[in-house]
């Protein structure tokens, strides 16, 4: 019965298609030739987040074989199936190949190839006449990038050179709450010490099957008591020596009462709190006038106070507990206040720069090139922060920056967008409103690999080279065990693709003039300078040069850079290696290729530094919100009857959209299933593969269910990454549901991030 | 000449599948489910209702050709073309087999798949024919693995990593019953 969602792939033979495929590579089927040349190269991984070091096994200018790099402390030498599976992304027949402009209609997919000038003269034509009838309003323009290596070189140009305000990311759709909870509590975002920790309890996060390095890798290395709380009993769970099973969005009570009891019963390292809380009186008199008992968090999580309590005792007393954070993580209204909770549990333990704790340690700071900035005076500033407390001020909030373009009460119209690495049509809840906002654009401009959904709505789509194509610059990685790392080059971008830095290059140089004629008709302070020392050096010292952070290649401005700040030694190790940090080839092999990097006496654990913990945050109190974590009755999981909460996640093969096509990851997960409680499933007479249609406030999905005892009763799973609408992407297309579809668009306040977890849903078989 | 054997760390192991995708891409075997040298089986089930689930009974075990020292396949192929070669693992002479699928019906481990590229039954072979060829000395699966569970090497080397860590812990193999004599053990 178990077939749909676990791993027996003999049993697969009788639920999937026994096509045979093309085989994943297909040099494997030519013969290899005696004098082929083999190189290893040194790269870094850009299947997810994680950014793994790999050697590419390079046959006659084909990549072969991606293996782990030992080097780097920390991926730990492994290769996760993602990470394996690169080469089919590189090798993806979908792949976008040429500039394309389009023909029909947004959405509909049909377009023609270009060359890369008639895209670049396109993009100018349209962009000169926005910009000149907005009078040189560059924050006209808005421009996001998802996570990623060349972030801040996609802003510098968009930011700094063209002048937007308007940049996001996926900072609100994924982790700004923790960050600013621990930015805001202890001064810091921090590291979590896992391997470091001898108790550790996740609540919120799978990081079994959404792997982090080095958490997940040190998880399993790790001799310690691991405590999971979740809905659903997750790989993570299974692998735990404790699973509380609770209601979605009720882990803040259970953290509540954990300081509760650590108050009540003066569990808390007195000496710690004595020394760096500030406000401790205003939280235990905040949580014993609460009376946040493990009793009144059972009635609230549906964890057994008796469970609660051991928890918090164990906890308190462990000699190195760690609560972790989470990483994608806004899933409630309350996530700011979960997270700072959190935050706490760890400072009450003592668990703050040292071992097994949040440590700030002491990373690498690389050096920047300097660019000169243009000023615009006509730029004007983002809105997408208002009615938000704090907010990022880099990647904004993309749910309050869509309403408020497509509600058209914006301060100014936004009437073009650039579009790197971020599948805004799926990546957000309510895609329909994602829709209507490019829909609304003048300029859509997409930079991708892939004819990914948000390609499909895109003017102009610019094909960006895959991470085995191109050089990045050097990176800095971790707190405790710094190192360095680079992407390298392993082979030549494929078809007519570039770089980011290429494209930007041509983009600058076809731009730079156009649009510094437009300032020049507009702006009052650039006439003067022309008028004073004439249009040339106007124009050179002013910094409207886009294209000048490109006048050199990027390995030719990573050897500059490296060899500048760190000597040809680190240089060249960093060229051979991928990797460097001191004690690089003195590693010490534990057991069966796992290594020690750092001594343990060289590890960043504590570093000297003032920092108070802050229990109390009164800019949150002056805005009419809680200074304190605090639970209110809204926050009570209970939903309308013949009503199930929707919860997303992840599989362990793929990560977010990104991997949705790959041919390889697609054999473990063709598409995705709804996980329904295996009793609620026969009340309803649900089988395993009937279809159901998901319905929220929204919009419907169809999706074929697994009924499993595996999550609560009032509980929906199914995973993110699935139901692309895309017929480009061949192999994803038609293959499952997507969860954003249905899931409702609110975010909190305090952050301004969507929360995923509020949506309500109700389902009918087909 | 060695004699290659494996031993599981097997509880160590999350289902993250990053063996089977190296496993693949490394031997180029043909896409689709059925085709795999090695997979993870989900043993056992997780009893009880959601509130009160027993997680007990459930294992990750990494499953692959357990080259058997008394292989049923060698001994039921009608053609001779299973032989076990220098380094004591279970091969094919390519050209003798002509798929009476007899190895496959023999098999007790379900070990062998019916390789359609190049029309024989295939199985794990230690990446005998790519990275052992190249002379790396680890598989694509071992080296890849987060948990590092997979020891590979030389069993008639006692100074191998797996000979210690076979002579240091309690381990089994799959059937004993059979009297097949794998060389690949799970360690307690």
């Amino acid at each position: 019965m178990k077939r749909i969602e676990t791993s027996r792939r003999k049993f697969l033979q009788g639920s999937v298609a026994l096509c045979v495929y093309a085989t994943s590579s297909f040099s494997f089927s030519q013969p290899k030739q005696s004098s082929s040349t083999v190189a290893n190269i040194p790269y870094l991984c850009n299947m997810c987040r994680n950014k793994c070091a790999g050697f590419a096994r390079v046959e006659n200018n084909r990549v072969e074989k991606l293996n782990p790099n030992k080097y780097f402390p920390k991926s730990r030498n492994m290769l996760c199936p993602k990470g394996n599976a690169g080469i089919d992304a590189l090798y993806d027949k979908d792949r976008l190949k040429y500039p394309l402009i389009r023909i029909g209609n947004k959405g509909d997919g049909r377009y023609k190839k270009v060359t890369w000038d008639e895209a670049y003269e396109y993009i100018k034509d349209k962009l000169v006449t926005i910009i000149d009838q907005e009078k040189d309003n560059r924050s006209t323009i808005a421009y996001c990038n998802g996570e990623g290596f060349n972030k801040d070189e996609y802003i510098k140009f968009f930011g700094s050179k063209i002048g937007s305000a308007n940049f996001l990311d996926e900072g609100s759709i994924c982790l700004n709450t923790k960050l600013g909870a621990t930015q805001l509590t202890i001064g810091d975002v921090g590291e979590m010490d896992v391997a470091g920790s001898d108790y550790l309890i996740i609540s919120g996060a799978n990081r079994y099957e959404s792997l982090i390095t080095p958490d997940s890798v040190d998880m399993i290395h790790t001799k310690q008591k691991l405590v999971v709380l979740d809905p659903r009993c997750t790989v993570t769970a299974l692998k735990a020596d404790e699973y509380l099973p609770l209601n979605p969005g009720t882990d803040l009570a259970f953290c509540l009462s954990m300081i509760y009891i650590a108050i009540k019963e003066k569990l808390y390292d007195e000496k710690y709190v004595e020394h760096y809380f500030k406000d401790f009186d205003k939280l235990e008199k905040h949580i014993l006038n609460n009376n946040y008992t493990a009793s009144w968090a059972e009635s609230k999580t549906h964890i057994p106070a008796q469970k609660i309590e051991q928890t918090a005792r164990e906890f308190f007393s462990a000699k190195r507990p760690l609560y972790y954070l989470g990483r994608r993580s806004v899933w409630s209204a309350n996530d700011f206040q979960l997270r700072r909770a959190m935050v706490l549990i760890n400072a009450l333990a003592g668990s703050v720069n040292r071992e097994g704790g949040i440590i700030f340690g002491k990373p690498f700071v690389l050096k920047q090139e300097e660019i000169n900035e243009p000023l615009y005076n006509a730029s004007e500033g983002r809105f997408d922060l208002e009615g938000i407390v704090y907010g990022s001020q880099k990647g904004g909030s993309w749910l309050n920056f869509r309403e408020k373009v497509i509600s058209k009460t914006a301060p100014y119209p936004v009437r073009a967008m650039f579009i790197r690495k971020h599948n805004i049509m799926q990546n957000m809840p309510n895609i329909a409103k994602t829709k209507q906002m490019l829909e609304m654009m003048d300029l859509v401009v997409v930079f991708d690999t892939m004819p990914s959904d948000t390609a499909m709505m895109a003017d102009v789509i610019l094909p960006e080279c895959t991470y085995l194509e191109r050089e990045d610059m050097v990176m800095s990685f971790n707190r405790l065990e710094p190192s360095l790392a680079l992407r390298n080059q392993v082979i030549q971008p494929l078809y007519e693709s570039r770089s980011m830095q290429d494209i930007l290059k041509g983009l600058g140089k076809k731009l730079s003039i156009p649009l510094f004629e437009v300032s020049a008709k507009y702006d009052e302070d650039l006439q003067e300078s022309i008028k004073e020392s004439g249009m040339r050096k106007a124009f050179m010292e002013g910094g409207y040069d886009l294209a000048e952070l490109y006048k050199e290649d990027v390995s030719v401005r990573n050897k500059k850079l490296i060899i500048a700040q760190f000597g040809e030694k680190i240089y060249n190790s960093l060229k051979t290696k991928g990797v460097w940090h001191p004690y690089i080839e003195k590693e010490k092999e534990l057991y069966n290729d796992y290594y020690e990097y750092y001594p343990k006496e060289k590890r960043f654990y504590t570093i000297k530094r003032d920092y108070k913990v802050n229990c109390y945050l009164k800019k949150l109190r002056k805005s009419g919100f809680d200074p304190m974590p605090t639970w209110h009755s809204r926050y009570d999981f209970t939903i309308p009857e013949n009503s199930f909460r929707l919860i997303t996640g992840r599989y362990v093969t793929s990560t977010q959209t990104a991997t949705t096509n790959n041919i390889m990851l697609k054999e473990f997960k063709e598409k995705n299933y709804v996980w329904i409680n295996n009793q609620v499933a026969k009340s309803l007479d649900i089988n395993e593969d009937d279809y159901l249609v998901l319905s929220s406030a929204v919009d419907s999905v169809v999706i074929q269910a697994y009924p499993t005892n595996k999550i609560a009763p009032q509980v929906l799973w199914f995973a993110h990454g699935f139901g692309t609408a895309s017929e480009e992407l061949t192999n994803a297309y038609g293959k499952g549901a997507s969860d954003n579809m249905i899931i409702e668009d609110k975010f909190e306040k305090i952050y301004g991030c969507a929360t995923m977890h509020e949506t309500n849903i109700t389902i009918r078989k087909l | 000449m060695a004699n290659y054997g494996m031993a599981f760390d097997y509880k160590l192991c999350i289902n993250c599948h990053a063996c089977e995708v190296a496993c693949k891409e490394e031997n180029g075997i043909d896409l689709g489910a059925k085709n795999h040298r090695l997979w993870i089986q989900e043993d056992g089930e997780i009893e009880g209702d959601f509130w009160n689930l027993d997680r007990e009974k459930i294992s990750f075990m990494q499953m692959q050709c357990q080259e058997c020292q008394d292989a049923p396949c060698l001994q039921a192929c009608p053609n001779g073309a299973i032989y076990t070669d220098d380094n004591g693992i279970v091969r094919l002479y390519k050209e003798k087999c002509d798929l009476t699928l007899a190895c496959m019906k023999a098999c007790p481990y379900e070990a062998r798949y019916v390789d359609e590229k190049n029309h024989v039954t295939d199985k794990c072979i230690f990446c005998a024919d790519t990275r052992l060829a190249q002379g790396e000395t680890t598989t694509a699966c071992q080296i890849t693995c987060p948990a590092k569970l997979r020891y590979f090497g030389d069993l008639d080397d006692e100074e191998s990593e797996i000979s210690k860590v076979l002579q240091s812990r309690k381990h089994f193999t799959l059937k004993p019953e059979l009297g097949t004599k794998p060389k690949l053990f799970y360690l307690e």
